[in-house]
């Protein structure tokens, strides 16, 4: 590498590159130097002094955290002074801390597992802190070999320990102020959700007023507690529990695809799930979802024997049993009377397999992914660009200067992507959110475009027409990649801002200044969910996007680019390995149509498919009951299960080997942490077992990675990998053309695969403004949003039952011809009924800076967290609702 | 604290801030902190929030800067603030007679407010007075030569002043 400096430590040559401080040049050539505040992704804080050195030709000890490296530096890190130092600063720091399990004569002859009850200080002993053994501090101090004469009493806090928020709790006798936490909230997530407090002798972390974090901003994503090295902060569940095992895996309830690290207990039991810092995905981050979320794997309502239904009873069976009636009874349903979805957490081998089966077994093209209810937010990118996937890493939307996100509740439907987005806005990127509903990315935005739902794609074409007229776009980059310029700029006549500007409600000034802030910055990221937008607008609006990203010249670039923002975890593997819909076949949006004209006779469902569909296909989990037969494969009892003939218990993510790809095109492995439950298999071996059955040649697989590896032969981009590789470099983004091929973050960076890329004409966005309230029942759309933090709105937290709970005024936005049209003014009851008999009540406000036709509410994070600690559903965490926009009646109170 | 009383102090609150805004060359959570403190007698969360929200920052962040500051209050001053020196001088000459006849009035066992709310016992370590020690200082009134009999005199009278 470039611009190497070398450094000696303790009289061994170290190279490192400049900006690195000593601390992190030592940890990288594996000298350890002691360090509490130090935490890896943050910057130097300095406030522990553990880390201090002596550097030749320098007065002092300065410490190495915050000393950058420079060439020909000689350290010394293990000195006299140096030492005495740092057993000074424990002292100190010990004063304040529980400490007796460090002093205790026992320590060496106590097992890890054991608890110590006799030996030391009631108050004190081992069990009053939840990381027993798993303690930074305790391991410093063994490290740093500090006397264990150290008297045992200290200054305890005597604080209260909080336990009355979601998921974690909170012990600051324990805290030692490093303020990782506080760090990990404000650098790395940028949430501020707790805060220093007070100063000197008194000072401890906090939040304003010692409330709640409900209210405080916290989107209880966990980075504070896996920061933190002492027992202050730990996750409620499994507190006590000490792990046997860990095993580097993926979470599976988002296209984010976070690496996580699964801690297992003696009893095979997920404890825990920690951020894997060293993966490219997510860089040690997680969300409320996969820190909080992943323990459905040990419930012990899980699917353990397959089920035959017999005389209108699931029954338990043999696997013997229960796949030879599958093998018979879908005999009878070859060809187009049979159809098979895959659930959005599948695996690449399930759902390769899985289309393999349904074509080559069962001749049926009938094959699509439950979650694949928004095609039209991916394909055009294959059509346009050459392939069907987001342009970009996730992470390099960090080093956007500009940022547009379309319709996408990112922090709470892909939290993780949401964090680059929030850093780069704090380190000067200018963010554009267009979306009816305020949600957490628009409180972040400089530019919030609020128009009427399903005038999205007019205001988009407005924002094209102004990059036109003020010549704001990349000539070079047009005249170099693209063609069908003239025809493009022909079909932007229509958007005439005035025009645009009636139709959604959004004021011509701000189409400019979008406009501006989008071309006007490079790199520029654009985002996008195709959240409520209606189906027909949904083509036309993404071809509309990549018309923005090419007129500015933002593809092939670090930071520039495309990202759809899928639905479905494994969305992307499942699209590249063809068990995705295509043109012969039927594909979930048709298929229970289908099913109900006769058509279709026999599913199969693989994995779990919370709602159906999203609910987005009305009528899908009714029409089931018109099926001869339906197997359903799947790792709880479900609303489907009931309607099935044969229930195929399937292992989740924790159990098995594996791969899928995220929706940043990053293959990424499955490892098991934990065993089967009872008879439970992976679907990729349930589905080969049928096929095998049925006389299917080449489904005899001795393991998931011989199923890979047919991917990797049948897939092109997916040629160079193999589970070695992915284990050796920790996931590969696609394409991957060779064995040394180390994968592709940018698509499109030595220009488009088919030449120049033909510029859309934007069409089908409506010229006519949209018509608001479709019927006379419900004559205005309801926008529900949620954010983290509002302080301009009075907020009281009061004790429920052994938890916080927030209570407050909910209001009901309305512009004020819709307040005059309803008879309502500021401060009035209402109450808002939704058409599926919904009644929810609100206090008007009045306000113009949301359209006509619209009404908007915006709820706390806090009460969803607050709901979901309380739910005992373990399914809890796919079953999220999504933020939809739905007609409404509002209707006055009193 | 009604409803009303809330939205009297986010208003009390916005009218100080929007002030500071127009006569301050520059605005720092810390400046609008010290302007809502002056126009408020102390911040009460509701100033917090509407910190937060002019400066475009956190309830936490505007909390970790306020609570730093030991001058700053978070409950509402008594409607009279009598401060008490004990100061060397002062306390050469008598100031811990008078502060225990000051405390034992008004029902307090360190600083505070009175149960109704009417009266703030604050300690100071110096009005440079000394040449009339002990010294209370009243409101803006700085009384010199105090014994314990003179000051329950100047309680009995605050207690009886209107505001």
């Amino acid at each position: 590498m470039t611009n190497q400096i070398t450094l000696t430590i303790d009289g061994k040559q170290v190279r490192t590159q400049p900006g690195k401080t000593v601390l992190q040049a030592a940890v990288d050539a594996g000298i350890y130097i002691p360090y509490l505040c130090y935490y890896p992704g943050m910057k130097p804080f300095g406030a522990c002094r553990m880390c201090v050195i002596e550097v030749e030709g320098r007065r002092g000890t300065p410490a190495s955290c915050t000393e950058p490296a420079a060439n020909g530096m000689v350290v010394r890190t293990t000195t006299q002074p140096v030492q005495d130092l740092r057993r000074g600063v424990l002292e100190l720091l010990l004063s304040e801390h529980p400490h007796g399990c460090l002093t205790c004569h026992r320590v060496e002859l106590c097992g890890p597992q054991d608890i110590c009850l006799r030996h030391v200080s009631v108050n004190d002993r081992c069990v009053i802190c939840p990381k027993n053994e798993r303690c930074e501090l305790k391991d410093t101090v063994r490290l740093v070999g500090i006397d264990m004469d150290t008297p045992l009493s200290y200054n305890y806090r005597d604080l209260q320990v909080e336990t009355r928020d979601p998921f974690y709790d909170r012990d600051y006798n324990l805290c030692i102020v490093c303020a990782r936490c506080v760090r990990a909230c404000e650098e790395v997530r940028g949430d501020n959700a707790i805060t220093i407090i007070e100063r000197s002798g008194t000072v401890l972390v906090g939040t304003s007023f010692g409330t709640s974090l409900l209210e405080s901003g916290c989107e209880f994503c966990g980075a504070c507690i896996d920061a933190c090295p002492t027992g202050a902060l730990v996750e409620r569940e499994f507190k006590w529990e000490k792990a046997v095992s860990t095993v580097n895996t993926v979470c599976t309830l988002c296209p984010v695809g976070c690496q996580v690290k699964v801690e297992v207990d003696k009893r095979d039991r997920v404890i825990r799930t920690i951020g894997e810092v060293d993966a490219a995905a997510n860089l040690g981050q997680l969300c409320f979802k996969g820190k909080f979320g992943l323990d459905f794997v040990n419930h012990r309502s899980r699917l353990k024997t397959p089920l035959i239904r017999r005389d209108g009873q699931l029954q338990e069976a043999t696997w013997e049993e229960a796949l030879e009636v599958v093998a018979q009874r879908l005999q009878a349903y070859r060809g187009r009377a049979f159809a098979a979805l895959a659930g959005p957490a599948v695996t690449n081998e399930d759902a390769y397999l899985l289309q393999k089966f349904t074509r080559a077994v069962m001749g049926s093209n009938n094959v699509d992914m439950a979650s694949n209810t928004r095609p039209e937010a991916v394909a055009p990118l294959g059509e346009i660009l050459g392939y069907a996937a987001a342009t970009g890493s996730i992470w390099d939307v960090e080093r956007a200067q500009a940022i547009l996100v379309v319709n996408s509740n990112t922090t709470e439907e892909h939290n993780v992507a949401a964090v680059p987005i929030k850093r780069a806005v704090k380190a000067g990127a200018r963010l554009v959110v267009i979306d009816p509903r305020e949600v957490e990315l628009t409180r972040n935005a400089h530019l919030w475009l609020r128009p009427r739902p399903g005038a999205e794609g007019a205001l988009l074409g407005g924002i094209l027409r102004v990059i036109a007229d003020e010549s704001l776009g990349d000539e070079q980059f047009l005249a170099q990649h693209c063609d069908n310029i003239d025809g493009y700029r022909s079909s932007l006549a229509g958007f005439d801002l005035a025009q645009v500007e009636a139709i959604t409600g959004v004021p011509q000034d701000q189409v400019r200044q979008a406009a501006r802030v989008l071309a006007g910055a490079r790199p520029a990221s654009i985002l996008y969910a195709l959240d409520n937008i209606p189906t027909p607008q949904r083509e036309p609006l993404v071809k509309a996007l990549v018309d923005l990203a090419l007129v500015t010249g933002n593809l092939g670039k670090v930071g520039g680019g495309l990202y759809p923002l899928l639905r479905g975890a494994n969305e992307q593997g499942a699209r590249d390995v063809g068990c995705m819909h295509q043109e012969q076949g039927l594909g979930v949006s048709e298929v229970f149509a289908a099913v109900g004209r006769g058509e279709v006779k026999a599913m199969l469902l693989m994995g779990y498919h919370h709602g159906l569909v999203n609910g987005e296909v009305e009528g899908a989990l009714a029409a089931l009951a018109g099926l001869d037969f339906l197997v359903v494969q799947d790792t709880f009892l479900t609303e489907l299960t009931e309607r099935a003939d044969v229930v195929l218990p399937a292992a989740s993510f924790a159990e098995r080997h594996g791969t899928m790809t995220n929706q940043e095109r990053r293959v990424q492995r499955l490892r098991p942490a934990k065993a089967f439950p009872g008879e439970a298999r992976p679907d990729w071996w349930i589905i080969a077992q049928v096929a095998h059955r049925m006389g299917g040649s080449g489904f005899a697989y001795p393991d998931a990675s011989a199923v890979f590896d047919e991917i990797a032969q049948a897939v092109p981009q997916y040629v160079g990998m193999s589970y070695a590789r992915l284990d050796t470099v920790n996931g590969l983004q696609w394409p991957c053309p060779t064995a040394e091929h180390l994968g592709t973050p940018v698509l499109y960076a030595q220009g488009f695969p088919g030449g120049k890329v033909h510029l859309s004409r934007l069409s089908g966005m409506d010229h006519q403004p949209v018509a608001v309230g479709a019927s006379r029942d419900f004559p205005l759309l309801w926008a529900p949003g949620r954010v983290l933090h509002q302080p301009d709105r009075d907020v009281q937290v009061v004790k429920g039952k052994g938890l916080n709970l927030l209570r407050r005024t909910e209001y009901l936005q309305a512009h004020p011809q819709d307040a005059r049209t309803l008879g309502v003014a500021e401060g009035d009851a209402v109450e808002l009924v939704t058409a599926s008999g919904e009644r929810h009540s609100f206090t008007v406000e009045v306000r113009d800076t949301l359209p006509q036709g619209l009404v908007s509410t915006t709820a706390l994070f806090g009460e969803l967290a607050t709901e979901l600690q309380a739910s005992r559903d373990p399914l809890k965490m796919p079953k999220v609702q999504g933020l939809a926009v739905t007609p409404v009646r509002v209707e006055r109170v009193g | 604290m009604s409803t009303q009383d809330i939205a009297t102090l986010r208003q009390r609150t916005q009218g100080a801030l929007e002030a500071h805004r127009k006569a301050a060359r520059t605005v720092t959570v810390l400046s609008c902190l010290l302007a809502a403190h002056d126009a408020l007698g102390y911040l009460p969360q509701e100033a917090i929030e509407e910190v937060a929200r002019s400066t475009d920052h956190t309830i936490n962040d505007v909390w970790g800067v306020a609570s730093f500051y030991t001058n700053f209050r978070f409950t509402s001053p008594g409607e009279h603030t009598v401060e008490v020196c004990w100061g060397p001088t002062c306390h050469l000459v008598g100031a811990m007679n008078v502060l225990q006849a000051v405390q034992e009035a008004l029902g307090l066992q360190g600083e505070g407010e009175t149960a109704d709310g009417r009266i703030s016992l604050k300690y100071n370590t110096c009005l440079g007075a000394c040449s009339q020690a002990p010294v209370i200082r009243s409101d803006e009134h700085v009384l010199g030569g105090m014994t314990p009999a003179r000051a329950l005199a100047l309680l009995a009278s605050l207690r009886h002043k209107q505001t």
